[in-house]
């Protein structure tokens, strides 16, 4: 059927995948169903140029994923909050890193939804998840002071502080704050990052742990 | 024994994870190390990059165009990328506990109707696994009394829905074993419900003139390395 050519080809790749790594290292799978404990949390955009695993070279076992739109930490979401709890609480992992990138789509459609807005072009934001998940990045590009930069620059200027704003969420989220509070409790930093798809590297911009 | 199918980039893509490790000098803040190993690993990662297909990155940076959105959960041991062995720009993610779809959910929602109407992927995966600790937490969960959601913490509201399906379950003549698979199972089938339900879906699928997309429901065998179909559903034609 030649429309699921992309779906048999990755299964196809799995199976050989799973071969070789089984010639190579016989007991991988076994150990991996016993139990998980990576060291790090991922939480990066959905964008298919930014695989975590493949662009760090890690191996099954190594990072704990949440993915979504532009890479958001919005502090009332479920999805977000329940992955940064059951990392930090139950997995128990040392690190998470908020991973943005060159040329987001989100964040050039948060550009242009705050350039209409500004020129006021009169049709309303419609009502939808999308436009919804999007508004507090549109919000954020409105604050700021665009006038002297390129489009190029606006963009990255606008990933940049997306990735600090978000990097600020979750320092102030429950799971953080709590361990942070508690003298007991296992160290955990969060990192803010930027990955330029150009260059195929990743550029620490922040990091931040509890003040001692 | 190779396939003209299997030839599909670079062979440091498809074969990254079985090259011996790389060693890199201790570090002396020790509890960053295995971000500093992370960041090494990138940076020689790039490096062989460029060197084995000179304008990858540059011609990446231009454009997606991905034919598979991924929709699976957080769990380390399921990169989606590893264990499909494929390279950046292949697949457009979401992952989250338990690869839930939650029709209320803008996250997942706003991830779906990105990948169908903006990015024009072709299939949807919505991929469960088995010893999925999520599972296995709303399994646990079901054993007692359902508690008031909304008055719970972020996790416990999120696990809800899956601790119902698990309730409407008849688990008891189930090892624990068996009782986990079960529940891995139907989860992936109610999911893929959901996202049949979705309105990124059900636009598609009333649409003569749209894209053609099927969704698929998949289960990742951690023991064995390999994932299994379970459920394939296209637009009644």
């Amino acid at each position: 059927m030649m429309s699921h050519e992309p779906i048999q080809t990755l299964l196809n790749a799995n199976e050989e995948w799973a071969q070789k790594v089984i010639k190579d290292t016989p007991d991988f799978f076994t150990q991996s169903a016993t139990g998980q404990s990576p060291k790090i949390l991922w939480f990066g955009c959905s964008d298919s140029r930014v695989p975590e695993s493949v662009i760090t070279a890690s191996k099954p076992g190594d990072i704990f994923v949440h993915r979504n739109i532009a890479n958001q930490f919005h502090l009332n979401d479920d999805s977000a909050l329940s992955v940064l709890t059951y990392a930090v609480k139950v997995v128990g992992v040392e690190h998470v890193v908020l991973v943005g990138h060159t040329n987001c789509g989100g964040a050039a459609a948060c550009l242009k939804a705050a350039e209409d807005a500004a020129a006021d072009t009169g049709a309303p934001q419609p009502d939808t998840p999308l436009t919804r998940w999007l508004s507090p990045l549109i919000a954020l590009v409105k604050s700021l002071d665009l006038s002297a930069c390129s489009a190029s620059e606006a963009l990255d200027k606008v990933v940049q502080t997306n990735v600090i704003t978000q990097v600020d969420n979750i320092c102030n989220s429950e799971p953080i704050t709590t361990v942070w509070a508690d003298p007991n409790a296992k160290k955990v930093t969060v990192h803010g990052w930027v990955y330029d798809l150009a260059r195929g590297h990743i550029d620490e911009l922040v990091f931040r742990e509890a003040q001692a | 024994m190779l396939r003209a199918t299997y030839i599909r980039g670079p062979i440091i893509f498809r074969s990254l994870f079985v090259l011996p490790s790389l060693r890199f000098p201790p570090l002396r803040n020790m509890s960053h190390r295995p971000l500093q190993t992370l960041l090494n690993a990138n940076e020689e990662w790039a490096q062989t990059v460029v060197k084995d297909t000179p304008d990858f990155f540059a011609r990446s940076a231009t454009c997606q165009n991905p034919k598979i959105l991924w929709i699976g959960c957080s769990d380390s041991r399921v990169p989606e990328s590893i264990i499909t062995a494929s390279k950046p720009g292949d697949i457009f993610v979401h992952r989250n506990v338990a690869n839930q779809f939650h029709l209320h959910d803008d996250s997942a929602l706003s991830v779906l109707s990105f990948a169908v109407k903006e990015v024009g992927v072709e299939h949807v995966v919505l991929v469960g696994h088995t010893n999925c600790g999520g599972a296995m937490a709303c399994i646990e969960a079901a054993k007692v009394a359902a508690t008031n959601p909304s008055a719970s913490n972020p996790l416990t509201r999120w696990l809800s829905p899956l601790t119902a399906l698990v309730r409407s379950l008849d688990l008891s003549a189930c090892s624990a074993n068996e009782a986990l698979n079960k529940v891995v199972k139907a989860n992936i089938i109610k999911q893929v419900d959901n996202i049949c339900k979705s309105e990124p879906i059900t636009t598609a699928w009333a649409d003569p003139h749209a894209k053609k997309v099927t969704v698929h429901g998949w289960m990742y065998d951690l023991a064995e390395g390999r994932i299994k179909e379970l459920v394939v559903r296209d637009s009644q034609a």
